[in-house]
């Protein structure tokens, strides 16, 4: 087991965000958290990088138990919805992380032809549109080495054919040795590319497994992602 | 950490702020130095008009500090901003939390952001450099310790500068609230240094360590440890303090315990700091300092000397005796205790008391009292109560002053219509690009 979070749960003032939410990621894998708007998912994610401070619950990595402050060492977290150095060039941002992680010129170059990035190597971060400055976030993200990378959204603003590309991009991630956990609030999205899922409704976890472990823990013989979240929520 | 500094100076460079800093500073550093050079050559007898004793005519009063007055302004006006900037952008973006995940550690991020903010400073004293370069063509005269001297109280000035706006910026939701949290802290020294004038004990130990009050030690051309490593420490507090507030991983609970222990760990260092009696007077004028004779044979007394003032805080006498004889004693004798006995106003409406203006001297359980300010008078004193033969009185002054009766010419231009169209073109050149993109 990569990484195992048990009992997580955390309020903000009187609303409780996470109840007892335990979630399990594997090596290799593409895990898939699950959940409408306001369900909790950036909330576990950021208690899970260890940015927010949880109320209750640990994080172990490969069966040990990982601090707060020490979590950076195994994962990283891209955050939905962020304009890192709006000023600054898309060139030049994946540069820094690609300095910060040691990455060499021709991953930067790679990554961003694969990311259709290149006619936007000279733009301003804070000067592109939501679906390009996706792409250029998702950038930032594959340059980090980490075991497992916790994506917020990652189709959040793409089109169709975007999300198809990005997809398939994504799905290459696992067989280089990676987990990734995304937070996906588009079932058909979810269901199309994650091993697994994760199903949060209003801050707990309705269920973890296949889309096949699911169904059958649903009671459903058949049907898809949709049917089964609104049964087991 | 090279990327650090190269991404905060990057960040820097791309802040309007910082533009706008560098606009305004030359036509204030202009103004502060035309207006000084033009008074000093007044008082030089410029025009046939009467000029000032020549000893009284030192570059540090006349011109160096007025041009470099607009520094001091700038960094308690306008910088704040900039350091702000560098800490709330990332925040409000998100930046922050990539960073946070970063593998360099909290010390190293604060560090690059300090050096840069250094830089940026740095960047904004070439106004003040031009104005020293046309100083020496006009012909003026520079005592570089007292200069070098200046600069460093500049330099601490705007550290402590840093690491208050940071603090802020650290602590605060956003710019705004920093922003209001720093020039708060501003308008707070400056009410501390109103309350404390005059009145001895912690408040004005602690109003003497303000950043103005600390300022005005380098600008007298003194070079004392205690406030050079008060100010350094209370930057590196303030640093220390974001340090805890940045990392959102900590709740308020965490915060506030982590903040408490940095309060304790730092408290003992000011006190320690503020009790450093080293100090140097780096003058031409030697300002600071007795006659050289006069030292020798006060440091024949080694026991403490204590001060009983009976004098108000608004009494100019008291400020006479402040500067002209307690600062200097307090250099040279090993232990000198001063007690502010008066509190009361010596108002219109306010009847003095009965000891009102008297100065009381103690050394070794003898005592002795003076009205005088005057600074012949107190050592005659001080020299009778503790059995010292008074040394002879040396003849003529041994400062010979540097009159400079010449108008700054061409400075106008360069402050007022260069340099601004210069940073201009240069914002333009460097915004420009990003702007089309």
């Amino acid at each position: 087991m990569l990484l195992a979070a048990r009992g997580i749960s955390k309020h903000f003032g009187r609303n409780a965000v996470l109840q007892d939410a335990s979630v399990t990621a594997r090596d290799h894998e593409v895990l898939g958290l699950i959940g409408p708007n306001g369900s909790g998912k950036t909330t576990l994610f950021e208690c899970l990088a260890g940015l927010i401070p949880t109320d209750s619950g640990e994080v172990e990595v490969r069966g040990r138990a990982v601090a707060p402050a020490r979590r950076k060492q195994f994962l990283f977290y891209l955050p939905d919805g962020i304009r890192p150095w709006a000023d600054q060039s898309v060139a030049w941002t994946m540069r820094f992380f690609a300095a910060l992680y040691a990455r060499s010129p021709d991953e930067v170059a790679a990554l961003a032809r694969a990311l259709q990035l290149e006619p936007l190597l000279r733009a301003r971060i804070g000067s592109l549109s939501k679906g390009e400055a996706k792409r250029a976030l998702l950038a930032l993200g594959l340059l980090t080495p980490h075991p497992l990378l916790l994506l917020d959204e990652p189709f959040d603003g793409l089109d169709f054919r975007q999300t198809r590309e990005v997809m398939t991009l994504l799905r290459t991630v696992p067989a280089a040795g990676r987990t990734l956990f995304l937070s996906i609030h588009q079932l058909t999205d979810a269901a199309r590319v994650c091993d697994r899922l994760v199903l949060l409704s209003k801050g707990r976890v309705a269920g973890e497994g296949t889309l096949a472990e699911l169904r059958t823990r649903a009671g459903l013989n058949e049907g898809g992602l949709e049917e089964v979240f609104l049964a087991l929520t | 950490m090279l990327w650090l500094l190269a991404k905060e100076s990057r960040e820097l460079l791309a802040s309007r702020a910082f533009w706008l800093l560098l606009l305004m500073i030359g036509p204030l550093v202009g103004h502060g130095f035309i207006t000084a050079v033009d008074s000093y050559a007044e008082a030089s007898g410029i025009g046939g008009g009467p000029a000032a004793l020549a000893q009284g005519l030192s570059p540090l009063d006349g011109v160096l500090v007025p041009a470099f007055g607009a520094y001091d302004l700038a960094v308690t006006l306008l910088f704040p901003f900039v350091a702000i900037r560098l800490v709330s952008a990332e925040k409000a973006s998100g930046a922050w939390k990539l960073m946070l995940q970063a593998p360099v550690g909290m010390p190293a991020m604060l560090l690059a952001k300090g050096l840069a903010l250094l830089g940026a400073w740095l960047l904004a004293w070439t106004p003040g450099l031009l104005a020293l370069i046309l100083w020496k063509a006009y012909g003026g005269w520079i005592y570089w310790p007292e200069l070098l001297n200046l600069l460093l109280g500049h330099l601490l000035r705007v550290l402590l500068s840093c690491g208050v706006a940071v603090a802020a910026a650290a602590m605060a939701n956003g710019a705004a609230s920093a922003a209001i949290a720093t020039l708060g802290f501003t308008v707070g020294t400056w009410a501390l240094e109103f309350v404390a004038a005059g009145r001895g004990g912690l408040l004005a130990t602690l109003a003497s360590y303000t950043p103005t009050a600390a300022l005005r030690v380098f600008e007298q051309g003194q070079l004392s440890l205690a406030t050079v490593v008060v100010t350094a420490a209370l930057s590196l507090a303030g640093f220390a303090l974001a340090a805890v507030w940045l990392p959102t991983r900590r709740g308020l609970p965490s915060r506030l315990a982590w903040s408490l222990a940095a309060f304790l760990v730092f408290t003992p260092i000011l006190w320690g700091a503020a009790h450093l009696r080293a100090a140097w007077d780096l003058s031409e004028n030697r300002r600071n300092s007795f006659p050289a004779a006069d030292e020798a044979a006060l440091r024949q007394i080694r026991r403490p000397l204590r001060v009983i003032v009976f004098l108000a805080p608004e009494d100019p006498r008291l400020m006479d005796l402040d500067r002209n004889l307690l600062g200097k004693l307090a250099r040279i004798l090993p232990r000198v205790d001063i007690e502010n006995a008066s509190h009361s106003r010596a108002g219109l409406f306010e009847k003095a008391g009965d000891h009102y203006g008297e100065v009381w001297y103690q050394l070794d359980g003898r005592r002795a009292m003076s009205r005088s300010t005057t600074e012949p008078i107190v050592l005659e004193t001080l020299y009778r109560l503790a059995g010292v033969e008074p040394p002879p009185r040396a003849a003529g002054g041994e400062y010979p002053g540097h009159p400079l009766a010449v108008r700054p010419k061409g400075a106008a231009p360069l402050f007022y219509a260069l340099w601004p169209l210069a940073v201009a073109l240069a914002a333009w050149v460097h915004l420009k690009d990003r702007n089309r993109s």
